[in-house]
């Protein structure tokens, strides 16, 4: 007995989570509920159900470039507004600013969308001391260097040659930061 | 259609590579002799990363038992090495062109193969940036590594 147990709960209730019952009931449950947190909970599992039943690729999945293109722009602004912050540094930061803003550019191009004219803030205005602020951008750079290498590795043929080409002048950046 | 046309084999794209890595290493030669101290050692390491490269390129090649294309004896170099300023010009240009060769592979290769072409991609453009700094150019990068201008 115990033994049937162990083999046939298991089947029965996979059986039904993914069929007729469940689904049916936590609908009616939410409809019941019928608050605005309840039909946002809703969306979630029939979305997901959407993704597994059909098999159409076109629901917009993100490009998988887009979160390059947004660090690209994330980068921009960093440096340009330690430029701002420490006009000292400016001569050196401008260049790699405008770089980081070209690479959305190509990114955007590619991805086939208009680059956002707002470009994201940073996390956090620059440092007031410029060492820190280069340490900053370093870190970010490094950071940005990485996720462009990963991202080439899996880049389609078309794309890796500007994805490349992004790694290395993070890479050459990290270099003119030193 | 076009991405059948546009990238070349994979060992094509590399043999192209070990042609670039081949002039630079010759180049390397005029480039050493116009440099002293800390310039001349940056150009002995670089002309040994290109040889590596080099070296690694031909047993690859004949492993996968392509055709390895020959070195030649000499190779015309853009403008003659007369000076320092001039030796460091050249290794710029050195440097951002078999950038630009391993910048090509990527579109030709996939895994371990792109890996290595990307590796190149990055350590030439940062040895470009380097020489830029020695020679004194401003800003001491380009937007796109490697990329035919």
């Amino acid at each position: 007995m115990p033994l049937r147990m162990v083999l046939t709960c298991p089947v029965a209730r996979g059986r039904t989570a993914q069929r007729i019952p469940a689904p049916g009931h936590s609908r009616r449950g939410l409809l019941r509920a019928g608050g605005l947190l309840a039909l946002g909970a809703a969306a979630a599992p029939l979305a997901g159900c959407d993704l597994l039943g059909g098999d159409d690729e076109a629901p917009k999945a993100p490009d998988p470039l887009r979160p390059l293109l947004d660090e690209a722009l994330t980068l921009a602004t960093a440096y340009q507004d330690a430029a701002t912050a420490h006009p000292d540094l400016a001569a050196r930061l401008t260049p790699i600013a405008e770089a980081h803003r070209a690479h959305a550019g190509e990114l955007a191009r590619l991805i086939g969308v208009t680059p956002p004219s707002s470009t994201p803030a940073p996390s956090g205005a620059p440092s007031t001391d410029p060492d820190a602020t280069l340490a900053d951008l370093r870190q970010r750079e490094r950071a940005g260097r990485d996720a462009a290498v990963a991202a080439c590795a899996s880049a389609s043929a078309e794309r890796a040659p500007l994805v490349g080409s992004i790694a290395a002048a993070r890479a050459t950046h990290l270099e003119a930061l030193k | 259609m076009s991405e059948r046309a546009a990238p070349p084999a994979p060992a094509e794209a590399l043999a192209a590579a070990l042609t670039a890595e081949y002039a630079a290493i010759y180049a390397y030669g005029p480039i050493g002799v116009r440099l002293s101290g800390a310039a001349r050692t940056a150009a002995r390491q670089a002309e040994a990363a290109h040889r590596r490269r080099r070296d690694a390129l031909v047993l690859q090649l004949s492993t996968a038992g392509a055709t390895v294309p020959p070195d030649r004896a000499g190779y015309a170099l853009p403008f003659p090495i007369t000076d320092r300023a001039s030796a460091l010009r050249l290794a710029v240009e050195v440097e951002e062109r078999t950038a630009a060769h391993w910048r090509a592979a990527l579109a030709a290769t996939t895994g371990p193969d792109r890996d290595q072409a990307l590796d190149a991609l990055i350590d030439y453009s940062v040895r470009a940036t380097r020489w830029r700094r020695t020679a004194g150019v401003d800003p001491v990068t380009v937007p796109f590594p490697g990329r035919p201008t």
